[in-house]
C-alpha cells in the first residue's frame, strides 16, 4: 500500500532547480535511504515530505492527501500526527531534561505522559539519563533522545536527515538497530545519508544528483 | 501529566534554567513596577499630606492699621462684617509686644491672639499640650521653651514695661493741673540734665526729680540728692524767673540747666505702672517657623497689661474666588479705613497644584511604563533570536502558531508576576523612604497595591512580548534541517 507518492515534484530557487521533476513512490512500511552529493536536493526533498516546505510544481501525496496544496496550518497538523523527525544536529530544547524533551513531542501531539516518555528513553537505552539536561549528554546520547522523541507518538513515517552524520561507529549501530526495530514494527523510514553502510541497512537506496533521481538501488542483502 | 502542567513546566524551566537572560527582563519589570508602585503610593498618600500643608498657609488676607486710625477689636469686627460669614474660615488678630521676664532678666516677644481662630488660620501649628483656654495661660514657642526651660504646667512671670511717650504739647500748654512734665537741658561740658516734675491741682510744682548723672559727681552730680536745693522748687509755678531759686553751691552751670530744663519741660502721658502677671504654660508650639520664638497669650491678658486694645495685624482665611477676594479687600479698605491686603497663598488654589501633581505623576508613570516596555521588549526580542533553533524545532515537532504564542506569553506573564510582586514590595519601601525624607511622615501600606502592581506588570510584560512573539511565529521550521 502506498504511503508516499511524489509526482513530478520540482523546487526552484530563482535559477536553481533544487529538485527537478522528481517522482517517487514509497510503500507503507518501507525503509528507504536517500543518498547523493552535497547540494543534490536531499534536504529539500525531506522538507517537502516533512510538510515544512511546498514544492514549486508537482504533487505530493501523503496517505492519499495532497500536501502540496495544503495551508501551512494544516501542514503542521499533518506533520504532528504522521511524521517523526530526526536531524543531523541533534536539536534538543536545551533547558529541558531528556525526558522533558521527549514529552514536548507528546505535548504538541496529544498528552504528555512521563511514564511513556521514560519507556521510550528505555528503548534507546537512556532510562538512567532521563533527568539529565542536553549539556550533560554526549552527542550520541542526544541523538538517541531525538530518536525516542521521534518515535514517541508512533508516527507512520520517520524522516531522518543524516541521523548518524555526527555519530561514532558504536552509536551509529545503536541508531541503526533502532531503525531496524521500528521497521519491524511497520514504521516507514526515509533516511538521508552519506554513509554507504547506513544506506545498505535500508531496503532500497535512491541516489539524487542535481535535483534528479539518478538511480535506484535495491538492497538484495536486506534482512540478512 | 496534563497539558497545562507540562506547559507550566516548560515555561518555568525556561525562566529558571536560563537565568542570566531572564534576570535582565525580570529586573527591568521589577524596577518599573517598583517605581510605579512607589509613585502610586506616594501619589495616593501625598494629597493627604499636601492638603494639610496647603491649608497650613491658610491665611490669604491680612488686615493692617490704616493710614489714619489704628486697628483694634472694634475696627476688626467692622472689617470682618464686609466678608460674608460663610466665606470667612477664620480671622486671627495679633498684637506683638516685648515683655520682660524679670526673673531671668530677658525679654521676649509676646503675641496676643485669639486661640479659637488660630486653629483655623494656622492649622499647621503643632501644639504639644493644649491651646490656652483661659486667661493667664500661655502657649510657648519651642525655641523659647528650650532656652528658658519651661514645660507644660510651668509658671512664668511676665512684665510689661511701658515706654514714656511725649504728648507733643508745647511747654506752655503742658503746665496744667496734674500734668507730669519732662524736660532736658545742656549742663556742664555738654552733658545732659533731665528733670521730671509733677504739677499739683494749682499747676504748681508738687515734686521734682533730677537726673544729673552726666555732671561732675562732686558738684552738679550731687543735685539729685540735695533735698534743701530741690525743696526750693516745690510750690513754684513755671516758668521760673532768674531769682526764683538759689543756685547749688559750686554747680552754677548745672543749676542753670535744671531751671532751663524745667522751663522747657513738656507733658508726658501719664505712664502706666509696670504690670506683671503670672502665667501658666499649657502647651509648647512647634511650627518650624519664627512662631517658635514667641510666647502666645490671650488678647484679654495683653489688654490688662498694656491698657490698650491695639492690634498689629489680623490674619484671615477666606474661602472665595480671586475676584471675590479683590472685592472684599476693596470694600474693607474703603468703608472701614483698615488696610486689607491679599497674600499669595503657596497654593492659590489647592486644586490647581494637585491637578499639576496628578499630571506629573501620570506623565512619569507613562514614561516609566514605556521604558519598561521597551526594555522588556528588547530583551524578549534578543531571547527570540537566541532561541530561533528551539522555536524551529518546536514547530517541526508540531507546535502550532498558537502554542508558540502561548508559550512566550506564558513566560512573559510569569516574568510579570514575579516582577510585580518584587516591585510592589520594593515600591513600598521606596515610597516609604521618599515620604520620610521628603514629607517627614511615614506611609500606610496599601494592600491593594500588590495585586495592582502585579496586574500592571503582567500587562506590560505581555505587551512587551507582542512583537517578539510575532517574530517567533514567523520562524520557519525548516531551519532545523539546515545546518545552522
Ligand atoms: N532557501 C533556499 N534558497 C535558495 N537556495 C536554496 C535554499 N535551500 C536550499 N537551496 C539550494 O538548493 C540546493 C539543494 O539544497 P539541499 O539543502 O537540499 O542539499 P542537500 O542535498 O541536503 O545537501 P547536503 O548534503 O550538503 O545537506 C542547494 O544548492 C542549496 O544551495
Ligand atoms: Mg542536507
Amino acid at each position: 500500500m502506498s504511503l508516499l507518492e511524489l509526482k513530478n515534484v520540482s523546487k526552484i530557487y530563482g535559477e536553481l532547480k533544487a529538485l527537478d521533476n522528481v517522482s517517487l513512490h514509497v510503500d507503507q512500511g518501507e525503509w528507504v535511504a536517500i543518498m547523493g552529493p552535497s547540494g543534490s536536493g536531499k534536504s529539500t526533498m525531506m522538507n517537502i515530505i516533512g510538510c515544512m516546505d511546498k514544492p514549486t510544481t508537482g504533487e505530493v501525496l501523503l496517505d492519499g492527501v495532497d500536501i502540496s496544496k495544503e495551508s501551512s496550518k494544516h501542514l503542521t497538523d499533518i506533520r504532528r500526527d504522521k511524521i517523526g523527525l530526526i536531524f543531523q544536529q541533534f536539536h534538543m530544547v536545551n533547558y529541558l531534561t531528556a525526558v522533558e524533551n521527549v514529552m514536548v513531542s507528546q505535548y504538541y501531539h496529544s498528552m504528555p505522559d512521563e511514564n511513556e516518555a521514560l519507556e521510550a528513553l528505555g528503548r534507546v537505552g537512556l532510562r538512567e539519563r532521563a533527568k539529565h539536561l542536553p549539556s550533560q549528554l554526549s552527542g550520541g546520547e542526544q541523538q538517541r533522545v531525538c530518536v525516542a522523541r521521534a518515535l514517541i507518538n508512533h508516527p507512520e513515517l520517520i524522516l531522518a536527515d543524516e541521523p548518524t552524520g555526527n555519530l561514532d561507529e558504536a552509536n551509529e549501530n545503536i541508531v541503526l538497530d533502532l531503525f531496524a526495530q521500528l521497521h519491524k514494527e511497520g514504521t516507514t523510514l526515509i533516511v538521508v545519508t552519506h554513509d554507504p553502510e547506513v544506506a545498505e541497512a535500508a531496503q532500497r537506496t535512491i541516489v539524487l544528483e542535481h535535483g534528479r533521481i539518478a538511480r535506484e538501488v535495491i538492497n538484495e542483502n536486506f534482512g540478512k | 501529566m496534563t497539558k497545562r502542567k507540562m506547559f507550566l513546566r516548560m515555561v518555568t524551566s525556561s525562566l529558571l534554567r536560563r537565568r542570566s537572560r531572564m534576570l535582565i527582563a525580570l529586573l527591568s519589570i521589577a524596577i518599573g513596577a517598583t517605581i510605579l508602585a512607589g509613585l502610586v503610593t506616594i501619589y495616593v498618600d501625598v494629597p493627604r499630606q499636601m492638603g494639610a500643608q496647603f491649608r497650613s498657609y491658610g491665611a490669604n488676607m491680612l488686615l493692617l492699621p490704616g493710614e489714619e486710625g489704628e486697628l483694634n477689636r472694634e475696627k476688626l469686627n467692622e472689617a470682618l462684617a464686609e466678608i460674608p460669614g460663610d466665606s470667612l474660615v477664620g480671622a486671627a488678630p495679633y498684637r506683638y509686644v516685648r515683655l520682660d521676664m524679670t526673673t531671668r532678666q530677658q525679654s521676649f516677644t509676646a503675641a496676643a491672639t485669639d486661640f479659637t481662630q488660630i486653629v483655623k488660620t494656622s492649622p499647621y501649628f503643632s501644639v504639644e499640650g493644649a491651646y490656652p483656654s483661659e486667661t493667664r495661660q500661655v502657649l510657648v514657642g519651642k525655641e523659647i521653651a528650650e532656652t528658658i526651660g519651661v514645660h507644660n504646667g510651668s509658671t512664668m512671670e511676665l512684665t510689661y514695661q511701658p515706654t514714656v511717650v511725649s504728648d507733643g504739647k508745647t511747654p506752655e500748654e503742658s503746665r496744667v493741673a496734674g500734668a507730669t512734665l519732662s524736660g532736658k537741658a545742656e549742663g556742664f561740658s555738654g552733658g545732659m540734665v533731665y528733670v521730671t516734675a509733677v504739677l499739683d491741682d494749682a499747676a504748681k510744682i508738687a515734686s521734682l526729680t533730677v537726673d544729673a548723672s552726666t555732671q561732675t559727681p562732686e558738684y552738679g552730680g550731687q543735685i539729685p540728692e540735695a533735698e534743701a536745693y530741690l525743696n526750693q522748687f516745690i510750690g513754684k509755678s513755671l516758668p521760673l524767673a532768674g531769682g526764683d531759686v538759689d543756685t547749688f553751691t559750686g554747680a552754677t552751670v548745672t543749676s542753670d540747666a535744671v531751671v532751663a530744663a524745667l522751663n522747657q519741660a513738656t507733658a508726658i502721658s501719664s505712664p502706666a505702672q509696670p504690670r506683671t502677671l503670672n502665667f501658666t504654660v499649657t502647651g509648647i508650639l512647634t511650627t518650624g517657623g519664627e512662631e517658635e520664638g514667641y510666647i502666645f497669650m490671650s488678647l484679654e491678658d495683653m489688654e490688662l497689661m498694656t491698657g490698650t486694645d491695639h492690634l498689629d495685624v489680623a490674619e484671615l482665611s477666606v474661602s472665595a474666588s480671586a475676584e471675590q477676594l479683590e472685592e472684599y479687600t476693596a470694600a474693607i479698605t474703603e468703608k472701614t479705613g483698615v488696610r486689607a491686603r491679599l497674600v499669595k497663598r503657596v497654593a492659590r488654589s489647592e486644586a490647581a497644584v494637585l491637578e499639576k501633581l496628578t499630571a506629573l505623576v501620570f506623565l512619569v508613570t507613562l514614561v516609566v511604563l514605556l521604558l519598561t516596555l521597551i526594555c522588556v521588549s528588547t530583551t524578549m526580542m534578543a531571547v527570540v533570536s537566541e532561541r530561533r533553533r528551539e522555536i524551529g524545532l518546536r514547530k517541526a515537532l508540531g507546535a502550532s502558531d498558537g502554542s508558540i504564542r502561548a508559550e512566550f506569553l506564558g513566560e512573559g506573564l510569569f516574568l510579570g508576576l514575579l516582577g510585580g510582586i518584587l516591585g510592589a514590595i520594593l515600591g513600598f519601601i521606596f515610597a516609604q523612604v521618599v515620604s520620610v525624607n521628603v514629607f517627614g511622615s511615614s506611609i500606610t501600606f496599601q494592600p491593594l497595591l500588590v495585586p495592582a502592581a502585579v496586574l500592571v506588570s503582567m500587562i506590560i510584560a505581555a505587551a512587551s512580548c507582542l512583537l517578539p512573539i510575532k517574530r517567533a511565529v514567523a520562524i520557519d521550521p525548516a531551519i532545523v534541517l539546515k545546518g545552522e
